[in-house]
C-alpha cells in the first residue's frame, strides 16, 4: 500500500466513521432528550475521526513499507486494543458542571470510541486486497 | 353594631402591629448555587428549598431553614455522582437531604454569622455559618463561604483520594 492510497484509505474510513458518529449523536440526542453539544460537537467529531483513521492507514503504510505482512493483523489488533483504552478516558471525563445527565455521555461517546476502528478495518479489504493483487 | 365596630377596630390595629413586628420573609430565586470543592472533587447541589425570614433590624427573629436535595448533586461525572450517592458517602437513599436550621443570627464585623444545626446524613452538628446579605429594593442576596470536615458526618472514609475539609460556597438571590 503506497501513501496515497493509505490517505485515500484514512480519508474514506474517516468520512463514514463521521457520518456514522453524527448520526449516532442525533438518534441518541434526540432518543434521550439529552444535548451535549458543548463537549461534543461536529468539527471535534470529525477531526477526531479523520486523524484516528489516517493515523491507523499510516500504521498500515509503514507496514507495506517495511514488507512485513505479520505486521497487518497485529496492527489490526492494536487498533482495537487502544480504542477498548480509550474508553478509560470518556469514563473519567468531568463535563462542564452546568451539563444536565452526565451518566448519559459515556453512552454516548464510548461506541463512539469503535467507530474510527469499525470503518478503517471494514474498508480497509478494498484497499489492501488491490495491494495483494499487484 | 358599634360593639362589632370596635371590634373590628381591635382586630385591624393588632392585625396591624403584627403585620409590622413580623419578619419579613424572603422568597427564594432560581439562580441560586450551591458549589462545594476539597481536595481532588468539586461539583454542585442543583436543588435547595427553604424558607428565609430575615430582618437586618431584627435579627432575634430571623431565621433560616435550608433543605439540599442531596440526588441533585452533580461532580460532572456519572459515575462519580453515582459513587457519591452511595451508602459510603451521601447514602442518598436513606438520607435524601441536607437541612440546615438557624438557631439565632448575630451580626459580625464583615456581615453575619447564623448559628444552627446541620444535619448531614444521621449526623447533626451545631455550627456557625458567616454569610452577607446585600440588599437593592425588593430583592437581595445572601452569600456565605465556608468550610466542613466530610469525616464529623461520616461522608466517605477519612483519607483517601478526597480532601476531609469541604469548602462550601452558597449564593441565594431572594426577592420579597
Amino acid at each position: 500500500m503506497n501513501l496515497k492510497k493509505g490517505i485515500l484509505l484514512g480519508v474514506t474510513s474517516g468520512i463514514v466513521a463521521s457520518g456514522v458518529s453524527m448520526l449516532y449523536n442525533k438518534v441518541y440526542s434526540d432518543a434521550f432528550y439529552i444535548d451535549f453539544h458543548t463537549v461534543l460537537n461536529a468539527s471535534g467529531m470529525i477531526m477526531a475521526c479523520m486523524i484516528g483513521c489516517i493515523l491507523m492507514a499510516l500504521g498500515y503504510v509503514i507496514a507495506a513499507r517495511l514488507k512485513r505482512p505479520l505486521l497487518i493483523p497485529i496492527l489490526n489488533v492494536l487498533y482495537c486494543m487502544l480504542s477498548f483504552a480509550s474508553i478509560i478516558g470518556v469514563l473519567s471525563f468531568k463535563l462542564p458542571l452546568d451539563v444536565e445527565f452526565p451518566e448519559m455521555f459515556p453512552g454516548l461517546a464510548v461506541p463512539m470510541h469503535f467507530f474510527p476502528a469499525l470503518s478503517f478495518l471494514a474498508l480497509v479489504p478494498f484497499f489492501w486486497k488491490h495491494e495483494s493483487r499487484n | 353594631m358599634k360593639r362589632s365596630i370596635f371590634l373590628m377596630a381591635i382586630l385591624l390595629l393588632v392585625g396591624g402591629v403584627f403585620a409590622f413586628t413580623q419578619v419579613k420573609t424572603w422568597k427564594i430565586g432560581k439562580d441560586y448555587s450551591v458549589d462545594f470543592s476539597a481536595k481532588g472533587v468539586n461539583g454542585i447541589f442543583k436543588t435547595l428549598s427553604g424558607t428565609v425570614n430575615f430582618d437586618e433590624a431584627k435579627l432575634s427573629e430571623s431565621k433560616f431553614v435550608f433543605t439540599i436535595d442531596v440526588n441533585s448533586i452533580n461532580t460532572g461525572n456519572g459515575l462519580q455522582n453515582k459513587h457519591a450517592l452511595g451508602a459510603e458517602w451521601f447514602n442518598a437513599d436513606k438520607y435524601p437531604n441536607i437541612k440546615f436550621t438557624s438557631s439565632s443570627i448575630e451580626k459580625k464585623e464583615n456581615g453575619y454569622a447564623a448559628k444552627g444545626k446541620l444535619t448531614v446524613k444521621d449526623v447533626t452538628k451545631e455550627i456557625t455559618i458567616p454569610f452577607t446579605f446585600t440588599k437593592s429594593g425588593s430583592k437581595g442576596k445572601i452569600a456565605s463561604s465556608f468550610s466542613i470536615d466530610r469525616s464529623t458526618y461520616n461522608v466517605g472514609k477519612p483519607g483517601g483520594d478526597v480532601g476531609s475539609s469541604i469548602k462550601i460556597n452558597v449564593t441565594i438571590p431572594v426577592t420579597k
